[in-house]
């Protein structure tokens, strides 16, 4: 139980850094982006910024479920393992659909 | 001003109006943001819920982040139901490519109508047991309430039902671009056991990686354009923040009534729209 705790307390820290940090570079990419793009100079720059920070987003809540795919592996959790594998293979399923 | 910034502005302006009030009422910011992208701007209600897809995401993300570490989330209750809602956003995601739009306009009639219903008469049971002792099961939960001032503990139920409604969650929040929630708390809420907080700390972190299954379909398919969802995803945060200082504390009993009414207006339009 103890153990399982600190895994999970461990899984939740985890979560919040990798959010925080999708949140901050696509926000300030789109901040900037805009900024420029509203001063109407450098639209290469300001088109790349807003299309990175744009795949940031989006690459963000992906990146999440990786992390917990590895601690639930750590963990010897295989019920969990296998549930967020399935949340993988849909956001695949996904780009799958986008592209074929 | 060229056209563009102006038009950015506009979207900054809508999310940020969206984003406060669906923070004041618990809703999420789609539901207001959609309706105004298509029938406001005259967008075709799929990059419109693109948009509203990608500030859904950051409103998940930064959500998230705040709350991670306060145990209010439930991590095992949200990746088993989070696999129902992603499978549910790519089957809405890949329907919305082939159904016409007249279809979504009318599909988003029926659901600010189911809404506005639960806007209105919003459940809200309490769920938690008092007792720190009481094992809360593989499921279940603990956490600091602050209403009861102390650790209260929680039990799932009816876990069949709870995937059910994830899975249709999913399917809308592609469908309509809007994140979901509306429709998994109240019935987390009322029928398996999760206190509101719980329920609602749960689904923002579900909601993220829903909207991503269903914003990578837009997105490959040019529906979702850098230029216009930066201004909705700023918007929207900038919203959200000053909406969850305004709403701290306040009676929101008033803005509820106003915007079910708001929504039955917006269902009307939908289905107006959807005849032309």
């Amino acid at each position: 139980m103890n153990r399982e705790r600190s895994g999970m307390e461990r899984l939740e820290t985890t979560i919040g850094e990798v959010l925080r940090f999708g949140t901050i570079t696509s926000s300030t990419m789109f901040a900037v982006g805009l900024l420029i793009t509203v001063m109407g100079y450098q639209p290469m720059v300001a088109q790349l910024l807003l299309a990175t920070g744009l795949i940031i987003l989006l690459a963000t809540p992906p990146a999440r479920v990786i992390a917990s795919v590895i601690e639930y592996i750590r963990e010897r959790d295989w019920t969990f393992v296998a549930l967020t594998v399935i949340v993988l293979l849909a956001l695949a399923g996904s780009v799958a659909a986008a592209y074929l | 001003m060229n056209l563009t910034a102006s038009l950015a502005l506009i979207i900054f302006v809508a999310g940020a109006t969206a984003g406060a009030l669906g923070v004041a009422l618990g809703l999420g910011g789609g539901i207001f943001l959609v309706p105004f992208l298509t029938l406001a701007l005259g967008f075709p209600l799929k990059s419109a819920a693109a948009i509203s897809l990608a500030t859904v995401i950051a409103t998940s993300s930064a959500v998230t982040a705040q709350r991670a570490g306060n145990q209010s989330i439930n991590l095992r209750v949200g990746m088993l139901l989070e696999a129902a809602t992603t499978v549910g956003s790519l089957l809405g995601g890949i329907t919305a490519q082939l159904v016409a739009e007249s279809v979504l306009h009318r599909l988003f009639g029926v659901v600010a109508i189911a809404v506005a219903g639960v806007v209105l008469g919003r459940v809200n049971k309490r769920n938690v047991i008092l007792d720190p002792t009481v094992d809360p099961g593989r499921l279940g939960g603990r956490f600091y309430e602050e209403e009861s001032g102390g650790i209260v503990s929680y039990r799932m139920k009816r876990l069949p039902l709870a995937l059910f409604a994830s899975f249709i969650a999913g399917n809308v929040s592609s469908l309509l671009g809007i994140g979901g929630g509306i429709i998994k708390v109240p019935v987390l809420n009322a029928w398996c056991g999760m206190p509101l907080r719980a329920a609602a700390a749960t689904s923002a972190l579900m909601i993220g990686v829903t909207a991503t299954g269903g914003a990578i379909i837009y997105y490959g398919r040019g529906d979702l354009q850098p230029l216009l969802a930066a201004p909705a995803v700023l918007g929207v945060q900038a919203g959200s923040w000053v909406g969850a200082r305004l709403a701290a504390g306040a009676s929101v009993k008033w803005l509820k009534v106003l915007m079910a009414v708001l929504l039955v207006i917006v269902a009307l339009l939908m289905f107006l729209r959807s005849t032309q």
